[in-house]
């Protein structure tokens, strides 16, 4: 069974664990998920800015083109629209620098180039200004002069090598935040399948071990009530044996007692014939000595004959013998008798019915009312539970108490002798209280053996009055209890069953 | 005029029997006592070799019986007596020391006459036997149909 409690609590502290680690699993599986996302979220979004910043190099040279294409319209035709268009191209490329330079910051090498970028732009613009300004003073040769050396100088090649460098940076900067971005989703979902595998095994793992301690508790159940059927084939089995070793006891008894009192009987003959020798031989001795006397009138006559010292003492010695012998067999037969009752008692049916105990103990107290009268004791009858029970069986018990009330009163003192009860807990307790001599602690519980009692022996009795009250109690499924101390008067407590059913404390007979 | 009555006495316990028979005798009943110690014996005699008990058919008999034989009950020996055509005339006198009802009751039922309970104390039970004498002498036992 230890095994067996150990073994439940490991699979039980196994399931708990299992389930934490399924938790666990979950919950990190869920951060994970929302760590990859948030990583490729930024990814994506890099990814997006580096195509921004393409666009805005773009959209510089492009702007440039315009510009340098609308200045040379101007220079070629004078017209104000290609000053207009010049101008807008200006003001574009300005802020399409200034947002290329804030976009870059990010990125020191992209931020030196797009600063490199601004200074060459602006060196161009100044250029542009330059033809503008040409073509204002109407000096259209010279303007053309100048586009020719500026077109091929450096500022140009500086701008077309710094866009190229930048457009690479990004491009390097667009594929490699490409396949991070890649990677975080690879991540992302490699994670979430494989905590889903985890969490799916950690599910199987779970439903098996349940299953393994259902099964389990299946077992054990089934054995709790093969246990309990055994139990109660086991119960009824030592009932009967109990049953069959108390008849046992009960026919021992029976037969001894019977078996004792046949030689008793002869015991007891033999005896009182011996008396009646014994009155023919003095009679014949105090004739023999006393030849002179006249025979007595006859053989009936039971004056003691005229004897000699010698023989008086002899005659009384033998009178003192079978007195002896023949009140030995008188106190040997009444104790046969009390077993014989007892055992007979034992043997009876008994039979339940119901009972109004204080209508019951008043007829007993009417039986004992001369008794009582003569004890001077009073007999007070307090309002009784009326139960199911043996009515013979309850006569026998309360009589006695009641008996043994008023036969240990204190002389001297007026008796007072109070019957009550109360019921509790589907039980009737009643209580015999008495203001007699009272029973001293040590023999609590020698007066309710057989044949034994206890105090002054100045009373006639066998000590098999409170035996008997005691074993009919118990066969009718309740207990008797005493609580006393010497001159302080007893209070014997029966406790009886409100309802007792035959078989309940099961049949003695 | 019929036959004088036989007593038949079956009891085990031989000071039992020596007091029954003196206590008879001192009430002044003079009839044959046949004496058995135990119910094969006894039953023997009342039944005869046949197992009728038509030997005595002729004869008047009153039986003491007592229930506690070593070989058998008494009780089997009172149902034999009432159920034979012969004997169930004869009177049948319990004596035993058990004094429970039940078993007076069930001697009465199979057919005995009188029951007695040998007391311990000598004097009821001489009374008792000398009383039984007295009856014996005024009842007039019917002998057995033939």
């Amino acid at each position: 069974m230890q095994v067996k409690a150990r073994a439940a609590r490991r699979r039980e502290l196994a399931q708990v664990l299992l389930l934490t680690a399924g938790f666990l699993v979950l919950v990190a599986i869920s951060a994970a998920s929302i760590l990859f996302v948030d990583r490729a979220r930024d990814d994506s979004s890099l990814v997006v800015h580096t195509v921004e910043v393409e666009n805005q190099i773009s959209a510089v040279l492009l702007d440039l083109r315009r510009a340098e294409s609308a200045g040379r319209g101007y220079l070629l035709t004078s017209e104000p629209r290609f000053l207009t268009q010049h101008d807008t191209a200006l003001a574009n490329i300005l802020g399409n620098i200034r947002r290329l330079r804030e976009l870059t910051l990010d990125n020191p090498v992209q931020t030196r180039n797009s600063d490199a970028l601004q200074a060459a732009v602006e060196t161009r613009l100044n250029e542009f200004r330059e033809t503008i300004a040409f073509a204002e003073r109407k000096d259209q040769q010279d303007g053309i002069a100048q586009l020719r050396a500026t077109t091929a100088d450096d500022t140009v090649h500086r701008i077309a090598e710094i866009s190229n460098a930048m457009r690479r940076e990004e491009d390097r900067l667009f594929a490699a935040r490409t396949v991070s971005a890649d990677r975080s989703q690879q991540w992302a979902s490699t994670v979430t399948i494989a905590g889903s595998g985890l969490v799916v095994a950690l599910a199987a793992l779970s439903i098996f071990l349940v299953r393994r301690s259902s099964r389990a508790r299946d077992d054990a159940e089934a054995q709790l009530r093969d246990n309990n059927l055994n139990l109660e084939e086991t119960v009824t089995e030592r009932t009967v044996d109990l049953r069959e070793a108390n008849e046992e006891i009960q026919r021992f008894a029976y037969i001894v007692s019977h078996d004792l009192r046949s030689p008793l009987v002869n015991i007891m003959g033999f005896t009182s014939e011996l008396e009646e020798l014994r009155g023919d031989i003095f009679k014949r001795i105090s004739s023999l000595s006393h030849p002179n006397s006249p025979a007595p009138a006859n053989d009936t006559d039971s004056t003691e004959p005229a004897l000699e010292a010698q023989d008086a003492k002899l005659s009384e010695d033998f009178n003192e013998a079978l007195g002896f012998i023949k009140s030995s067999i008188g106190k040997m037969d009444r104790l046969i008798s009390a077993i014989l009752h007892l055992t007979r008692e034992g043997r009876r049916e008994f039979q339940p019915v119901p009972v109004d105990l204080r209508d019951l103990i008043e007829g007993i107290v009417a039986t004992v009312a001369h008794q009582a009268a003569e004890a001077d004791a009073q007999i007070r009858v307090q309002p009784l539970p009326t139960i199911v029970s043996d009515r013979l069986a309850l006569e026998q018990i309360f009589s006695n108490l009641i008996d043994n009330a008023l036969k240990y009163l204190r002389t001297g003192v007026a008796g007072d002798i109070a019957v009550s009860g109360r019921t509790k807990l589907g039980f009737a307790i009643i209580e015999v209280t008495d203001n007699g001599r009272g029973i001293d602690a040590k023999d609590h519980q020698r007066i309710f053996d057989l044949f034994r009692r206890a105090g002054a022996q100045d009373r006639p009795g066998q000590g098999i009055g409170l035996a008997h009250v005691r074993a009919l109690v118990r066969r009718l499924g309740g207990t008797l209890s005493v609580s006393s101390a010497l001159d302080a008067g007893s209070t014997f407590t029966v406790t009886l069953p409100i309802q007792w059913a035959l078989g309940r404390q099961g049949k003695t007979s | 005029m019929s036959k004088p009555v036989t007593i038949i006495m079956i009891e085990d316990d031989e000071g039992h029997a020596r007091l029954i028979e003196r206590n008879i005798r001192r009430s002044g009943v003079n009839n044959d006592i046949k004496p058995f110690t135990n119910g094969t014996d006894a039953i023997r005699y009342l039944f005869g070799t046949d197992g009728t008990g038509s030997v005595h058919k002729d004869e008047a008999l009153l039986v003491l019986l007592d229930l506690n034989l070593p070989d058998m009950s008494g009780i089997d020996i009172l149902r034999r007596v009432k159920e034979s055509a012969h004997l169930k005339h004869a009177p049948v006198v319990v004596l035993t020391t058990t004094d429970d009802a039940q078993e007076i009751k069930r001697c009465y039922d199979l057919g005995c006459n009188v029951y007695i309970t040998k007391p311990v104390n000598y004097e009821s039970f001489a009374n008792a036997i000398r009383q039984l004498g007295l009856f014996f002498s005024v009842i007039q036992v019917p002998q057995a149909e033939t």
